[in-house]
């Protein structure tokens, strides 16, 4: 019982940052929960990791050592590996279905599920970019198409 | 500050509605394909929720000690949250990954806030630096022009966010707890309370502050990289390992997957 009266409470920022880092967390899981992009769904999972290591450095502020700081470096180290090998899986995907959709996937489900069936979505307004124009100056000089073809340099 | 004017509700309920308010937030800004007015109602509303949550995400908080290093670190954390969470509703990717870059912006200030110097650099570095550049350029190859029908959709943004909800609820349960007075804990059982303590924190030393300010102290990369090198060297060494065979897999999963991909698409298209 007298155990708990040695723990020192976290201090008002480590509080804060852990809780930052929860909702960062969370935000992560509603994200690769709900998002049907490949690659969406790997930045949720980054965002997953961003909220770890937060809570990881909150850690090591209370506990006043380096194990948390360590703990993220090789967070770091294994994203980068994670990322490398996903980002090529996502690549062969979309090579074999030309989708970057979760769903184009759906063979793979449980048996006793449901297709997912995508109903016919309400269309967007797509207003076409304005991209700047640039007013043509002075004269357009005649092209010699020879010169065009046998141009050394680049 | 908000939670003196509002005696009436405790910071538990408020927190609550938060959670709540954040739920439904992102249930309405996540992409359903509705229509575009209907599309544009819910974004509006989704956002006002989520500055309510906000709101009382920062009435809940802890005060810190000074107005300065509050107002940093509110400006940094809600940098990393808002950011986080347009990464979560964009509808195109490449919009999600630069709110994205905008989060890691964030992420990094609140590590420099926390005394993690080296490691806010380093976020920024590896992260914005080599990872999202690798998702960008995997973007640039495989997008197709335009919103894709898969963008527009979610797979049951309700659930989703009510699991979102649910975890966060509990998280902060258990980081409420930690501010609990040790009589609070005390209170259950002996044996309960014993058993807590074994599991928890308890079981570890805490040399919170005297360690704490050392730990800001000017030599702090020298410090890290003693550590890292010293009592972590095997733990580098197989993360260097790691990193080794990430790059030579990727390499092989590619240039086989190239020779295997063209039969799959002829043979898919044959029947």
């Amino acid at each position: 019982m007298n155990l708990l009266a040695d723990v020192v409470a976290p201090a008002p920022l480590v509080l804060n940052g852990l809780v930052v880092g929860a909702i960062l967390f969370a935000l992560g899981l509603v994200g690769i929960l709900a998002r049907r992009n490949l690659i969406v769904m790997f930045l949720c999972a980054e965002l997953m990791l961003q909220g770890i290591s937060v809570s990881l450095v909150s850690w090591s502020r209370h506990h006043g050592d380096w194990g948390g700081h360590v703990l993220v470096i090789f967070v770091l180290t294994v994203a980068a590996c994670e990322a490398a090998v996903a980002l090529v899986f996502v690549l062969q995907a979309f090579a074999r279905t030309g989708r970057l959709d979760a769903a184009a996937w759906q063979s793979l489900r449980e048996s006793n599920l449901s297709r997912t069936i995508d109903r016919e979505l309400p269309a967007i307004d797509t207003v076409p970019p304005k991209f700047p124009k640039l007013t043509p100056a002075g004269i357009e000089p005649a092209a010699d198409e020879d010169a065009l073809l046998e141009r050394e340099h680049v | 500050m908000i939670a003196s004017i509002l005696p009436s509700i405790s910071p538990g309920t408020l927190l609550a509605g938060g959670i709540t308010a954040a739920a439904a937030s992102l249930w309405l800004l996540l992409p359903r394909g509705r229509s575009a007015a209907a599309d544009r109602t819910a974004r509006w509303l989704g956002w006002l929720l989520g500055v309510v949550a906000l709101a009382t995400f920062i009435a809940t908080g802890h005060r810190l000690g000074s107005v300065g290093e509050e107002a940093v670190f509110l400006t940094v954390s809600l940098v990393a949250v808002i950011s986080g969470a347009a990464t979560v509703v964009s509808r195109s990717p490449v919009y999600a990954a630069i709110w994205f870059a905008m989060a890691l912006a964030g992420v990094a200030g609140v590590l420099l806030v926390l005394g993690g110097q080296f490691l806010g650099v380093a976020t920024i570095v590896v992260y914005a630096g080599a990872i999202l550049v690798m998702f960008l350029f995997v973007l640039m190859l495989a997008q197709p022009a335009g919103l894709a029908p898969y963008d527009r959709v979610s797979n049951e943004p309700l659930l989703a966010a009510v699991a979102g909800a649910v975890l966060l609820g509990v998280l902060s349960l258990s980081i409420g707890r930690l501010t609990a007075e040790p009589p609070a804990c005390c209170m259950m059982g002996g044996t309960k309370a014993a058993l807590l303590a074994g599991s928890s924190s308890a079981a570890e030393p805490t040399t919170a502050a005297a360690a704490g300010i050392d730990m800001l102290a000017d030599n702090h990369v020298a410090r890290l990289g003693g550590e890292l090198f010293g009592r972590h060297l095997l733990a580098v060494e197989v993360a260097g390992v790691l990193l080794l065979v990430a790059l030579i897999g990727s390499i092989a999963i590619v240039s086989r997957g190239a020779a295997d991909a063209e039969p799959t698409v002829a043979r898919r298209v044959a029947p």
